[in-house]
């Protein structure tokens, strides 16, 4: 088994798909071995904390070249694996080989995109269909696995990490455990909240009116202006924090221009990965490394080389993806032309991208 | 190579004009390899073209094209006819301020990544006080067109476009909204008998801090001088001339601001501009989509013809139910009908006409 998942991944390393019915036992694999995981997961430092990738296959690659590869260093990806950018089936099938191969070196949690409804409003569902074909049935085997993803995991016994953030169902990790996961994830209650809601930072230095407002909302989740969905505020999580005996919370979920942001003086943090987000955010990002309870290192890093011609294909092709598909998915292509070791910034490459940009005679 | 070219003190000349030569080679790699300059354009240098009075306005005719270009960066169009198309993302140290001049008009655009953290607290907590704002704001931004000859500007930038959206409740709420809304009075009545401490509140049902999540702005551009448009409804676009496929001269694609809106649809703001010989036209839309609830856009047209020195704009908002308008593509394609709700040309096509109106201006 072993052997074959070596080859799985030497295959996905270049970027190539694997076949459906190999992905399909993939996928029946792990959910056998996660089923048997708490709804909590328990970990020990070192390990290294990955936020959103969104299927920046190129940036996952870069952030195993930064931090280290599996299984030399330990990983924890807090969810969102999938949507939005352009290799969502290679993020998460890699990471589903990985997992498999070396169960105790990577754990995954689950994020509000590991859900069927989100997928089909936000690419992956597409990206499926353009990948394996229209009568495929990848989206529903990888889609079915997301139900087994765990929620949250703790740290040295005091670092909460989670994908969104708190709920106001949830006071005790007692209360997490207890939660049925193994199902598509609800528009409310615990489950929920936990994959969706934000952190709200007061900001006194306003107005009195303000003032007296955020003094309100650190006591309370509050409901978001879009009518479902919460934001916590500082005593939420103060209290969390005592009742749980931890002593903070790393989170994803909301993108950071800066690849990390800090909130209540360091109670909660969110680690962003997905550098230059959606081909054109420009923003940076980063994964943590903890090497104790004290001892960790924002490692901050920009877009992977690799996405440069193939960020700007996506932008002339904001609406068609075939040249994608025919530069990225024809694995024989890629290793013929040596694609992989092409240097970005000779005039070849240049021309190449340059080529396939064009202009539109919109009205 | 040897060593002996570099032992004179200073800068060698082989140096630099190889730098130039290496930097030229990038800059023209940018070009399309089609449109890449022929061997007699290249023969003579931009510099030493006379520039001609901008009192005079000769027809344009193919040999003696009328527009300049003002940035060194800019691609090599040498008033040669071939499209300046800005790199998709300026980088440093080089960045682009690409910029072209016809007559009295004079065009540039700036493409940066979204604002950092810094200037997104700024603008949070000063410049647009009380607005939660959205994800990714493309803050330094701009397409400007302006006329030097009778001092008029309009510019489409993200900072004045968001302060047209209002600071109230725009009544339109998430799909789920009444459900979740429901679900958590219903769990708190059944909570209070048994007076358990719980951190919900009734009051914190309500939802606290009011603003337009949807962030709906009618921004038609930023208009300044001493000459104002004029409401002139019965003004038509010359759809026949801007159909023909002239030559583009300058062309660029950007967006203002976006936001995900927690994953229940999308926001975004973006401008489009092409500029040819006689004319330009700029295409800012709006697009709106809250899942299964509502699809809105927004389109600002400006047309200038530079010869008549006559600006024509308009404006057309379009609304409909999201169920109406994903109705209309199940009929053709069954497959992936959500798909057709990311392109937004298909959108504003089956998406019914609100209101129009038209300016105009004639210096």
């Amino acid at each position: 088994m072993s052997m074959e998942l070596d080859k799985c991944l030497e295959n996905l390393y270049q970027g190539k798909l694997l076949p459906e019915a190999v992905v399909r036992a993939l996928c029946f694999k792990l959910k056998e071995m996660l089923i048997r995981e708490s709804n909590v997961v328990h970990i020990q430092t070192p390990v290294t904390v990955v936020g959103d990738i969104h299927g920046q296959f190129h940036d996952l690659l870069e952030i195993f070249q930064i931090g280290g590869p599996v299984p030399d260093t330990n990983y924890l990806f807090l969810g969102d694996y999938v949507d939005r950018g352009l290799y969502s089936v290679e993020t998460i099938v890699l990471l589903v080989v990985l997992k498999l191969r070396y169960p105790h070196r990577i754990h995954l949690l689950r994020g509000n995109h590991e859900s069927r409804q989100i997928t089909q409003s936000y690419g992956f569902y597409t990206e499926c269909l353009n990948k394996y074909g229209e009568n495929s049935k990848v989206w529903h085997y990888l889609t079915d696995f997301f139900d087994y993803l765990v929620l949250c995991c703790i740290i040295d016994d005091e670092i909460f990490c989670v994908h969104g953030g708190l709920s106001p169902n949830v006071q005790t990790i007692d209360q997490i455990k207890i939660i049925d996961r193994f199902r598509e994830i609800p528009h409310d209650g615990a489950m929920a909240d936990l994959v969706w809601s934000d952190p709200e930072e007061s900001n006194t230095e306003n107005g009195n009116h303000r003032e007296e407002f955020y003094r309100e909302s650190s006591q309370h989740f509050q409901v978001s202006p879009r009518g479902a969905g919460y934001t916590f505020g500082r005593c939420v999580v103060e209290k969390f924090l005592h009742t749980n005996s931890m002593s903070r919370i790393y989170r994803a979920h909301q993108l950071c221009n800066e690849g990390f942001q800090v909130y209540f003086n360091g109670l909660v943090t969110t680690v962003w990965s997905a550098p230059n987000y959606c081909y054109r955010c420009g923003n940076k990002a980063s994964i943590l490394e903890l090497y104790g309870k004290d001892d960790f290192y924002f490692n901050v890093f920009e877009e992977a080389p690799e996405n440069k011609l193939l960020n700007e294909n996506a932008q002339a092709n904001v609406t068609n993806n075939k040249i994608l598909n025919d530069y990225f998915d024809s694995g024989d292509e890629l290793s013929e032309n040596g694609s992989t070791d092409m240097d970005i910034f000779s005039d070849a490459y240049q021309a190449k991208s340059a080529s396939s940009r064009r202009v539109e005679y919109f009205l | 190579m040897s060593g002996k070219r570099y032992h004179t003190k200073g800068i060698n000349v082989i140096e630099v004009n190889s730098a130039r030569d290496a930097h030229a080679r990038t800059v023209h790699a940018r070009l399309p390899v089609n449109q890449q300059p022929q061997q007699q354009q290249q023969d003579f240098t931009r510099e030493q073209l006379p520039i001609p009075s901008r009192s005079v306005y000769p027809r344009p005719s193919a040999t003696t094209p009328r527009h300049i270009c003002n940035n060194p960066n800019n691609p090599p169009c040498a008033r040669c006819g071939t499209t300046i198309i800005p790199s998709p993302r300026a980088t440093l140290p080089l960045e682009d301020c690409p910029s072209v001049t016809i007559d009295n008009w004079t065009i540039s655009t700036r493409k940066r990544p979204i604002l950092n953290s810094q200037e997104f607290e700024n603008w949070e907590s000063n410049k647009l006080k009380g607005l939660t704002l959205p994800e990714m704001i493309f803050g330094n931004n701009y397409v400007r067109v302006e006329n030097t000859r009778d001092n008029w500007t309009l510019e489409f930038n993200a900072l004045d476009a968001l302060k047209h959206v209002k600071l109230e409740d725009s009544g339109i709420r998430v799909a789920y909204s009444q459900k979740w809304i429901d679900s958590k009075q219903e769990k708190h009545r059944k909570n209070l008998p048994e007076g358990a401490s719980f951190d919900i509140e009734e009051s914190s049902l309500k939802i606290a801090h009011h603003y337009d999540w949807t962030y709906t702005t009618k921004y038609k551009g930023t208009e300044s001088g001493t000459s104002r448009l004029q409401r002139d409804d019965e003004a038509k676009l010359p759809i026949d001339k801007l159909s023909r496929p002239d030559n583009i001269l300058f062309y660029d694609d950007m967006i203002l601001f976006e936001d995900e809106l927690a994953d229940n649809g999308i926001s975004m703001l973006n401008v489009k501009i092409r500029v040819m010989d006689e004319r330009l036209l700029i295409l800012s839309r709006f697009f709106l989509r809250v899942d299964d609830v509502l699809i809105r856009v927004i389109d600002t047209r400006v047309c200038i013809e530079f010869q008549e020195n006559k600006v024509l704009r308009e404006f057309k908002e379009h609304e409909g139910a999201y169920k109406d308008i994903i109705l209309r593509h199940r009929s053709s394609h069954s497959h992936d009908p959500k798909a057709a709700l990311r392109d937004s040309n298909w959108v504003v096509q089956n998406t019914p006409l609100v209101s129009r109106q038209c300016e105009s201006l004639a210096f």
